[in-house]
């Protein structure tokens, strides 16, 4: 545990060096951070003023109102809670399914490495808006239906990943001295590849979540994401588009937040594959993520 | 014997349209320039067939058919292909004079036999499409010589009711009526010369033209857009000369902007519909309540930038049943909606056992539900909205698989009962209500505005206790008329004709 604090800690220092990195997570913090408190903040995302519907940005409304009059910065805001729920739910189901199809299909090999691959590559073959959207029409127009739908997307991901990191790991001695004291198959997998090909896995997770965040988007702007009221961020983009002369910050605000949302991750996620891929050491010669 | 000839009906009609419309009538037609007109639309047509009107193929059929009379936008009947019209004393007959010297695009004559071949193919159950309907009154017809048809009816019918028929019909040339879905067969002022599909539609000037002087621009070209804001930006651009059926929000944004807008005396209204078999909206009460949770002034303003009226009643103003006292006394009134629901003796779960089906793909749809949702939620009934989109949405709204959604009405300008040939309004085989229908009051104040054929109190009575029985049963609750087929022209164009359905009118556009 200590070793694994150690580790993050490690990490992170090294993403903090890396100015574009520190920057994307001081942004995501601050996003995180306003969608968690978001209920404590004096804004209601639903209260509707028709008659200040439109408005531009103003010291009351920073980001102006929308076409009912509700305060848009309110909407952006609970609207990160849509967008970050969605992410983190679509990569825990994602790593949950993904990683043991990919870690058993690198460990067997033979005819069930085989079928699960092929299973994999039709899952890959769908476009990922096209198989959500099919998912949605089946589920209902709902959160939980885009966080499932998008979740399901991101599976051959994870799946890849972790069977080719099986396939590079089991061969190597350490792999082969646990088999040899006697170490069953899921003792093997899940306890002693696993640790070791943890690193490119919380890479493809955070690649994962800006497609989901941005997959809700499109979703929502397609007209099948989360129902209205609930605020989201597509949303606001897809009703905005309507009122671009009227009231262009409708739409462009919360287009701004959404980019700069995913290139914050984006950028954190090419930090990382740099930092590990090196593998790189510190003075002291402590590393991330490499085999112990 | 009741007359209504062209000098009647004609020289009233000029003058009111000379009082409140004289910059949109072709007033100025003899000054008008022809040239090429270049109209950006905003749906692909369905096909020719004049029988099959739906808003895709309302920028078309007014260009390439004449009807057997036309309407001013005040609703006044004027001649067309017919001369005169003479209603029996007995309302169960009219018979039509018809012009002389007018020809199909074939060169056919129009003669009584299209006519004819016109009528049998409305009674056609499989072929009359939206006229069969309409057709539900006719018993039968005849035609003494070429120029005379007489229509009988099955039983003495309302002289608004046999007027909106003979608009309703637009004569085909009988040689080409089985093809008439490919191939136009009208008399109408232009011609088809070319059609791309999905792209454009150009017509060139009828030169055998009956109307004189008319049409006055020689080419006619539609250019289909899928975007509302491209359609703006070409006529901003000046690619096009006229946008025609855009929304209501790029008009009005357009007309700040200098450019002429048009609508037309043939808007929808817009309803929110109750299933009245389901859940709490059984309670008449709880319906009654909705009458007064329309926020009326706001729905008009989101959904439809302000252009068009609200309305407690499905008329638009031209219709003779329009009644604007009860724009107050059904107002936005939460006070009065709370005492109706506890007036219902519905308990608080079942009130809020429903959703709100909602049309995704319409904007102003979305818009206006959660304007709904907002007044329900302030007196404390939380509802979600239940979003679907197209097809999807169209099964649900046509099947009755909902609680309440909002869906536009049309035919609200015309005789009070052809409302009831909307989904919600129908008195049987109501595919939302089914049969028995559910409000028999209902059923019978149509029956009795069909069979009013008598004096003017008489009418004005049936009109008043439908409207009555309507707001009392609440299973449509009317927030707002909307323009459909609104025109949005350069300052260049005049002579605009305003129809009374809202369908596009070339004949008499031209350049100043």
């Amino acid at each position: 545990m200590t070793e694994t604090l150690a580790r993050l800690k490690l990490l992170l220092r090294r993403l903090l060096a890396r100015r574009g990195a520190a920057l994307g997570l001081g942004f995501l913090l601050l996003v995180a951070l306003a969608a968690a408190f978001a209920t404590v903040l004096p804004f209601d995302p639903l209260a509707q003023s028709v008659a200040a519907s439109l408005l531009p940005p103003s010291a009351e409304n920073w980001f102006g109102t929308d076409e009912l009059g509700r305060d848009i910065l309110a909407r952006v805001i609970y609207g990160a809670r849509t967008s970050l729920l969605t992410a983190v739910g679509a990569v825990v189901i994602a790593a949950l399914i993904g990683v043991p199809i990919g870690l058993a299909a690198g460990f067997y090999g033979d005819w069930r490495d085989s079928l699960l691959m092929r299973c994999i590559d039709v899952l890959l073959a769908l476009p990922n808006i096209l198989f959500a959207m099919a998912l949605i029409a089946v589920l209902g127009r709902s959160q939980g239906a885009a966080l499932i739908a998008v979740g399901i997307a991101g599976i051959p991901g994870f799946a890849r990943i972790a069977r080719a990191q099986v396939m590079a790991l089991r061969q190597l001695d350490f792999v082969t001295a646990v088999r040899g004291f006697g170490g069953s198959p899921g003792y093997i997998m899940f306890r002693t590849i696993l640790p070791n090909a943890l690193s490119p896995l919380v890479v493809q997770a955070i690649v994962l979540a800006s497609i989901a965040i941005l997959l809700e988007a499109a979703l929502a702007f397609l007209g099948v994401g989360v129902p209205p009221p609930t605020p989201s961020w597509g949303e606001m983009l897809r009703t905005g588009k309507s009122y671009l002369y009227e009231a262009p910050t409708y739409a462009v605000l919360p287009g701004i937040v959404l980019t700069l949302t995913i290139l914050s991750l984006d950028t954190i996620g090419r930090a990382l594959t740099a930092i590990l891929d090196r593998d790189e050491t510190d003075a002291s010669g402590e590393t991330i993520g490499g085999r112990r | 014997m009741t007359k209504l000839s062209r000098r009647q009906f004609g020289m009233a009609g000029l003058a009111l349209a000379g009082v409140s419309l004289a910059g949109a009538l072709p007033a100025l037609a003899q000054q008008l320039k022809g040239g090429k007109l270049r109209v950006a639309v905003l749906s692909e047509l369905a096909n020719y067939d004049p029988q099959q009107l739906s808003t895709v193929n309302f920028h078309v059929i007014k260009n390439l058919y004449d009807s057997l009379i036309e309407y001013t936008p005040e609703g006044k009947p004027e001649p067309s292909l017919a001369t005169e019209w003479t209603i029996a004393p007995d309302k169960k007959s009219v018979t039509l004079k018809l012009r002389s010297g007018v020809t199909f695009h074939s060169g056919t004559p129009f003669k009584a036999d299209s006519v004819l071949a016109t009528l049998q193919k409305g009674a056609d159950p499989k072929r009359g499409k939206n006229v069969f309907a309409t057709m539900s009154i006719v018993k039968d017809w005849s035609a003494p010589d070429d120029a005379t048809v007489t229509i009988n009816f099955k039983a003495p019918v309302p002289e608004r009711q046999i007027l909106d028929l003979l608009q309703f019909l637009l004569p085909i040339d009988p040689k080409g009526i089985d093809t008439v879905e490919t191939v136009p067969a009208g008399t109408g002022p232009y011609t088809l010369v070319n059609r791309a599909v999905g792209q454009s539609l150009t017509l060139k000037a009828n030169p055998k033209y009956w109307r004189e002087k008319q049409p006055i621009v020689q080419d006619l070209v539609f250019t289909v857009f899928s975007e509302d804001a491209s359609a703006s930006a070409a006529l901003e651009s000046g690619a096009v000369d006229i946008v025609y059926n855009g929304s209501s929000r790029s008009a009005v944004r357009l007309k700040n902007a200098g450019f002429q807008v048009f609508a037309g005396p043939g808007p929808l209204v817009q309803v929110f519909r109750i299933n009245s078999t389901r859940g709490p909206f059984r309670n008449k009460a709880f319906r009654q309540a909705f009458n007064h949770l329309m926020d009326r002034a706001s729905i008009l303003r989101v959904g439809y930038a302000g252009l068009g009226k609200v309305v407690a009643l499905p008329w638009a103003p031209a219709s003779p049943a329009y009644d604007e006292s009860y724009n107050a006394t059904y107002a936005y009134d939460l006070e009065k909606a709370k005492k109706l629901i506890a007036a219902s003796g519905l308990s608080a779960d079942e009130i809020k056992n429903w959703k709100l089906l909602v049309n995704g793909s319409d904007e102003s749809s979305v818009a206006i539900s959660q304007i709904v949702q907002g007044s329900l939620q302030k007196i404390g009934i939380p509802v979600e909205l239940d979003m679907r989109q197209g097809a999807e949405y169209v099964t649900a709204l046509l099947g009755g698989d909902f609680a309440a959604t909002f869906g536009a009405v049309g035919n609200v300008q015309k005789f009070p009962s052809r409302v009831a040939t909307n989904s919600i309004y129908r008195t049987s085989g109501n595919p939302v209500l089914k049969d028995p229908h559910p409000h028999p009051d209902y059923v019978a104040a149509i029956a009795r505005v069909d069979a009013a054929s008598g004096g003017a109190a008489e009418v004005k009575a049936a009109y008043d206790n439908l409207n009555k029985v309507m707001v009392d049963e609440a299973f449509g609750i009317p927030t707002n008329s909307y323009d459909v087929g609104l025109i949005v022209a350069s300052d260049k164009i005049g002579g605009i004709t305003l129809d009374i359905d809202n369908l596009f009118v070339a004949r008499t556009i031209g350049f100043k």
